[in-house]
């Protein structure tokens, strides 16, 4: 009995123990090695920048090919010299689109001394804006909700595309411009009941108001639906000419192909991520005529920075999404390399480099990108596409003006 | 009463005691101990993976009240922390001192919770969880559509927690917080499981007409544990808003009610201590995957890829092999270590 109360009594040490030490585990890297730029050499160390990326979960698909563009970026941006001599060494983690999982991988890189981290989705980013400025670092990530360019309530978000809402804007304003009827347009909105759809609705809705639009009617079609008759037909009455759909490529398939079925006669556009190179393979001819937001140059595109892509990628097409990884990378390295003329290169130090950028041209893959200290709307400008022949065919780059009132909503 | 063989009791006081035994004592306070030191002597990620168990503990502990010792299922407990999550913050947001706005999120949290439990008088088993589940969308919506009181798509910045002027806005001082949160939560259902709620919620999960019988009011009890459970939910929630400094609609979903439900099989139902087993495995499941994936992907650089897609399945796989192999959950496990030791070297 003694005996195995005294082993008990070890265990239950050992146990304590291992909590105390044991899960330590690794020993912290020393972030003066990564960020000394004082020594007499040339600092030829790597620059760690974490990515997080939902490369499983339910917004996968977009989120792989955007992780490969991150990696062509870097590798890129390594094969050209890196920063200054220095390479990026890119840790990139897969947060599932669980917030837990990205809040713990992310205490982990800071631990590990990141000086900027690659995000991705909205759950993520969101929960993490606090850290981050209280960490000081910044996070370029592919979600583009309004209220994260306002520098006030996220002083260390920044991102590559025009937000959700001045996307939106910009399609209305063209195809305001292009209303050639006496009779004011009529617009409707579809858009699933999430926060991703919703962002960018009352925006939009003010500014078609503003522009003599008559607002006919919404929808609420999920991003799971496989069916949006239903959802439809009400529409349809109301007969709008131009809809707006807020989802992901394969809600808008559905969107296209019940509208179609029921006869429905309006110009649709959607949101970024509701277009892609895989909505003609999803709806077929039913995607033919609509329009898309891209913030990003479309794989094959006669720009610059199309051929560095393609020779990365060995000529094998990409998606759209691919390329706003690899842009957004292009920027990142812009403010490491404005940070690291200035001194040493800390989160804080690219935060206050990134805010130096006026109109930075990555290459031509995406509209000329601005941060100012009281103002991260990196543009206010989107690439119009339309679907024609099944090919994504570029039609415009919108710009509109950038408006106080317009920041952060 | 169990107690230990050559433990005698001499006073009912003595009997009633949580830790009956020295050796008890002695360890709790040892483990109390080298948790407070913890901090000190773990890295920033560690002492946040240690956070993020605290909040898991809480929310574990309390759906085990409801679900492992009152026999109600609920697939709704998610979005009860979202709520406290947000009264909370609501009530920080207006110049309400923390604390207080933690029990009021947590008080907020019990009256939704018993609204949403007064079906469970009548609906038992897999009806109550689609009802609970209708209570996890209703609630999210309105998380979306809540307007200024939620902060709809945009949700709701909070700032870190301060109690009497100090700031608890490092990981370290959020330990510190949260582990007194975690050990009062503990220590509340295990005194309830002492006293007569606790033994009345006892007899209606094992059987409910024999629960009447004897005298228990169903509805009065249920509604409890249900009012109880969601409290602590509730404060769980508050916690992990102030801690993470945003809350957002899709925080709080299915998912998250699902994974603290496997929290509480993977640990044990109706145990207090196979809850915080139940919190460290879930927890710690993705972070060790994470580093297993990372680690062979030191070896085979493209092995990564397939091993984060695998992450989903192998967590399913440990789920299925947990209720093949150890259905009554770590606990019991535990309960059989202890077995062995103290009947060491005699196998019976």
């Amino acid at each position: 009995m003694r005996v195995g109360k005294i082993i008990t009594a070890a265990c239950i040490m050992l146990l304590a123990g291992l909590m105390l030490f044991g899960c330590g585990g690794e020993e912290q890297k020393p972030a003066e090695t990564k960020t000394d730029s004082h020594s007499e050499a040339k600092d030829a160390s790597p620059i760690l920048v974490g990515g997080l990326v939902d490369m499983s979960g339910p917004t996968s698909s977009v989120g792989v090919p955007y992780a490969a563009g991150l990696k062509a970026g870097v590798k890129y941006v390594n094969d050209n010299g890196g920063i200054d001599g220095r390479p990026i060494e890119f840790d990139l983690q897969d947060t599932a689109y669980n917030v837990q999982t990205g809040l713990s991988l992310y205490k982990k890189m800071v631990n590990e001394k990141v000086v900027c981290i690659q995000g991705y989705g909205s759950a993520v980013t969101e929960a993490l804006t606090r850290s981050l400025a209280k960490d000081k670092i910044p996070d370029l990530s592919a979600s583009y909700s309004a209220h994260l360019t306002d520098p006030a309530k996220a002083p260390y978000n920044f991102f590559i595309a025009a937000d959700y809402s001045t996307q939106a804007r910009a399609a209305i304003k063209y195809f305001r411009d292009t209303w050639t009827e006496t009779r004011a347009p009529k617009i409707a909105f579809i858009y699933p009941d999430h926060p991703y759809g919703l962002a960018p609705i009352k925006g939009a809705k003010a500014y078609a108001e503003e522009l003599g639009f008559e607002l006919v009617g919404d929808a609420n079609v999920s991003l799971k639906a496989i069916d949006a008759t239903t959802e439809l037909l009400p529409l349809k009455d109301a007969a709008p000419d131009f809809c707006w759909i807020g989802g992901t490529t394969p809600s808008t398939s559905v969107i296209l192909k019940s509208a179609k079925n029921i006869g429905m006669d309006t110009v649709f556009f959607t949101n970024i991520w509701g277009s892609d190179e895989n909505l003609y393979k999803l709806a077929g001819d039913d995607a033919n005529g609509a329009y898309s937001n891209q913030a990003a140059a479309v794989y094959g595109d006669d720009v610059p920075g199309m051929k560095a892509i393609m020779e990365i990628t060995n000529n094998e097409p990409q998606m759209t999404h691919f390329t706003r990884g690899f842009v957004s990378i292009l920027v990142m390295a812009e403010g490491l390399k404005r940070a690291g003329a200035n001194g040493p290169i800390t989160g804080e130090a690219v935060k206050t480099a990134l805010e130096t950028l006026r109109d930075f041209d990555p290459m031509g893959l995406a509209p000329l990108i601005s941060y100012f200290p009281d103002d991260h709307r990196p543009n206010m400008a989107v690439f119009l596409y339309t679907i024609k022949d099944g090919k994504l065919t570029f039609v415009k780059e919108q710009i509109l003006e950038r408006r106080a009132d317009w920041l952060g909503h | 009463m169990q107690g230990k063989c050559g433990l005698f009791f001499t006073s009912y006081k003595g009997e009633a005691q949580i830790f009956q035994s020295g050796f008890q004592k002695i360890m709790i306070v040892l483990l109390i101990m080298a948790l407070c030191v913890a901090p000190f002597a773990l890295n920033s990620y560690l002492v946040s993976v240690m956070n993020q168990i605290f909040i898991a503990v809480i929310a574990a502990v309390s759906l085990n009240l409801l679900t492992g010792m009152c026999g109600q299922i609920s697939l709704g407990h998610g979005a009860f922390l979202g709520v406290g999550a947000y009264a909370a913050g609501q009530c920080t947001l207006h110049g309400v001192p923390f604390p207080l706005a933690i029990l009021a999120g947590g008080l907020v949290t019990a009256m939704v919770g018993m609204v949403f439990g007064i079906p469970s008088l009548r609906l038992k088993g897999i009806y109550l969880a689609i009802a609970t589940l209708a209570a996890q969308l209703v609630l999210e919506y309105f998380f979306l559509h809540g307007g200024a009181l939620t902060g709809g798509s945009n949700g709701l910045l909070l700032e870190s927690p301060q109690i009497f002027g100090f700031t608890f806005d490092t990981e370290g001082r959020m330990y510190f917080l949260l582990f007194f949160c975690a050990a009062m939560a503990l220590l509340m259902v295990s005194n309830i499981m002492r006293s007569k709620h606790g033994r009345a919620f006892i007899s209606i999960r094992d059987f409910y007409l024999s629960a009447e019988i004897v005298g228990v009011n169903l509805f009065w009890y249920k509604l409890i544990a249900f009012g109880v459970s969601s409290f602590l939910a509730g404060v769980a929630g508050g916690l992990w808003g102030h801690y993470t400094g945003y809350i957002s609609a899709e925080q709080f979903n299915i998912g998250l009610s699902i994974s603290y439900l496997a929290m509480v099989v993977i640990g044990g139902l109706g145990s207090v201590i196979g809850s915080v087993f139940g919190a460290i495995f879930i927890t710690l499941l993705p972070e060790v995957l994470n580093g297993v994936a990372n680690g062979l992907g030191a070896f085979f650089p493209d092995v990564t890829q397939y091993i984060v897609a695998l992450r989903e399945g192998v967590f399913g796989l440990v789920l299925i092999l947990f209720l093949i192999y150890e259905p009554e959950g770590l606990a019991h496990r535990w309960k059989l270590i202890k077995a062995y030791w103290k009947l060491y070297p005699f196998a019976h």
